[in-house]
């Protein structure tokens, strides 16, 4: 017995994947001088974060993440233990490659921050746009990544631009998502009553729903974060130098030694910088309940 | 409804292991090829397969893995033949041979060259694309030293950029010693590009562009079967100083082994594959070929032997080249 259309599609859709590749290839050799500008630009940006982070003396920036952790823990230990921690990257002589990883992650969070932010409140007050959008974010978090980071290398050559924009691409969305989300799940009554107050949209939303929502908005200004870090590796594999570069020398080469010990440091800074983070997320709780 | 659903899916599940063991129990005559996952270890599988399966009636499979993976499933018979096994990044190739326990076939190509590449227009200019030659006198890696402007990196101003190798590759830590041999660190970064994909990629972009680029890349691949690319000249390679970077990188012998198992048991594949010999240039076309057209492996495999049928003539008898000519034909 035949059952070959049992299993066979009826028909199959030739796909000319070739045309596509070439496509994007004469796309970016035909904008080359539009992409050089956002590489130059991106590139500026992330140097100026670096060259700050190596202006700050070590001392100095243990001695502020010690007060950081305990002011927003309101525990001296844990303050000494973030900066001990913090100690080890630069005994271990790893100071230099976790300013150059922050540099990329830093970068891509601010510009997480000023896409995302003001994202979330445009797709927070329509529902068709948050219909359009929720795919796309969708698409954003699941596409894996090489599948972009191909074009984003053709456009951006390779290096920090490029894993800036990969990085954003995959960090954004919980700001998104949770600026969009704090502000959707605000009590109408309460915006009901600053409209009666007599206060303008834009008022009601700048001085009642930001702050009422800014708990949940920090808590994805923290996802970004943590999702920003965890491509550090991920874009060492298309030349971003640092901490993550370390980790695929080290898993390359089966190091096991030299990959744990700047895999470590990679966790010591997504601690630090996520009780930080976690810290004001907290502390915006209290504020708000206050009021 | 629950039960209806239920019913459903038992006959599903019946119908399904039915149609499972009905199936053909293939024959024993099946060659597990090591696929290490690159284009031209899997381009051989398929040109050495399909012609185990029209002259000899073998069935093939491919078992991918890492080279050391593969390698230990050469050992245990799980892998029964591997068609390019890279000797000089197997610690262990040559004590494993000598201790009998897998065998050397043939020598499948050992005229690979690797090193810094840069694309032909960049010394000699394209008339046709309206490009100048921005590195007349470029010939050795040494020369670089005098076009950092040329090679520009763009996170360091004033610095050219060299593409290195993969991190993790032996190579890299020898190109890396090279780059401080020749006291190119002084106007060069040493650019790790992170991986395979990013590499291929930052020399396709730069070509497509017209741009100038200076990058290690290896033989054989599809890219530099594409590319017109220009070793740049080094040293004459010498055993005892190529490690620290002075000297050219030899040419790595990349042979044929199978399991003793698979050697025992099938005498005309072995005598088949002991005569099997390309070389790093033909494989190189028939990967650009592949790449330019989008072909698959074995429509790649077969338009290579029609246009190599001396190699038939060579490898197999007349007899068994008829057939497998007649069948490329056809």
């Amino acid at each position: 017995m035949n059952t070959d259309w049992f299993y066979d599609f009826p028909f199959k859709i030739p796909i000319d994947l070739g045309a596509i590749d070439n496509a994007v290839r004469t796309f970016s050799a035909k904008y080359d001088s539009f992409f050089n500008v956002i590489r130059s630009g991106l590139n500026g940006f992330v140097n100026s974060i670096y060259n700050i982070l190596n202006f700050i003396p070590w001392f100095v920036l243990i001695l502020f993440i010690i007060t950081a952790g305990w002011k927003l823990s309101k525990k001296v230990s844990t303050g000494i233990l973030y900066g001990a921690l913090l100690f080890l990257i630069g005994v271990a002589g790893l100071w230099t490659l976790m300013n150059e990883t922050l540099s990329i992650i830093i970068a891509s969070v601010i510009i997480s921050l000023l896409l995302g932010f003001p994202l979330g409140i445009v797709i927070s007050t329509s529902d068709r746009a948050d219909r359009i959008m929720r795919p796309i974010l969708d698409t954003m978090q699941t596409m894996p990544v090489f599948v972009y980071l191909i074009p984003a290398m053709l456009f951006f050559g390779l290096g920090k631009p490029p894993a800036v924009i990969a990085t954003t691409i995959y960090a954004i969305v919980p700001t998104i998502r949770l600026t969009n989300h704090g502000i959707r799940q605000i009590d109408r009554e309460v915006i009901e009553a600053s409209l009666a107050f007599g206060s303008t949209r834009l008022q009601s939303l700048v001085k009642v729903q930001i702050p009422q929502a800014l708990p949940t908005i920090m808590a994805g200004v923290n996802q970004t974060l943590m999702m920003a870090i965890s491509m550090v590796v991920t874009t060492s594999m298309i030349g971003a130098t640092g901490l993550g570069m370390e980790v695929l020398i080290g898993v390359n080469r089966v190091e096991i030694g030299r990959g744990l010990i700047s895999g470590t440091a990679v966790v010591i800074i997504a601690i630090i910088l996520d009780r930080i983070t976690q810290g004001f997320v907290q502390q915006s709780e209290v504020k708000t309940d206050g009021q | 409804m629950r039960r209806v659903t239920g019913l459903l899916l038992l006959v599903c599940l019946i119908t399904s292991i039915m149609i499972g063991c009905s199936g053909e129990i293939s024959g024993n005559k099946e060659i597990a090829f090591a696929d290490a996952q690159w284009d031209s270890n899997k381009f051989h599988n398929a040109v050495a397969g399909i012609i185990a399966e029209k002259v000899y009636g073998y069935s093939w499979r491919e078992v991918p893995g890492s080279t050391t993976v593969l390698h230990e499933g050469l050992l245990t018979g799980e892998v029964d033949v591997h068609m390019e096994v890279w000797t000089d990044n197997l610690a262990t190739y040559n004590d494993d041979l000598a201790a009998g326990r897998l065998k050397e076939l043939s020598i499948n190509f050992d005229d690979n060259y690797q090193g810094i590449y840069v694309p032909r227009y960049v010394i000699e200019g394209d008339d046709e694309r309206g490009i100048k030659p921005l590195a007349p006198d470029l010939r050795y890696i040494w020369d670089l030293k005098d076009y950092p402007d040329i090679f520009p990196d763009d996170e360091n101003e004033g610095m050219g950029r060299i593409y290195g190798s993969i991190p993790g590759w032996e190579v890299d830590e020898i190109l890396h010693r090279k780059y401080l041999h020749y006291g190119l660190d002084d106007n060069f970064i040493y650019f790790r590009p992170g991986s395979d994909a990013a590499l291929a990629t930052a020399i396709t972009s730069a070509y497509d562009k017209g741009e100038p680029i200076a990058a290690y890349y290896w033989e054989p691949t599809w890219l530099l079967g594409m590319y017109d690319m220009v070793l740049l000249e080094d040293e004459p390679f010498d055993e005892d100083t190529y490690m620290e970077g002075e000297t050219e990188l030899p040419a790595v012998k990349v042979t044929i082994a199978a399991s003793n198992n698979f050697t025992e048991n099938n005498p005309e594949i072995v005598e088949f594959l002991s005569k099997y010999e390309t070389s790093s240039q033909l494989t190189s076309e028939a990967l650009a070929h592949m790449q330019e057209t989008g072909d698959d492996y074995v429509e790649t495999a077969k338009w290579f032997l029609r246009e190599n049928e001396e190699l038939l003539d060579k490898w197999l008898n007349s007899e068994d080249a008829n057939t497998m000519k007649e069948y490329l034909n056809k």
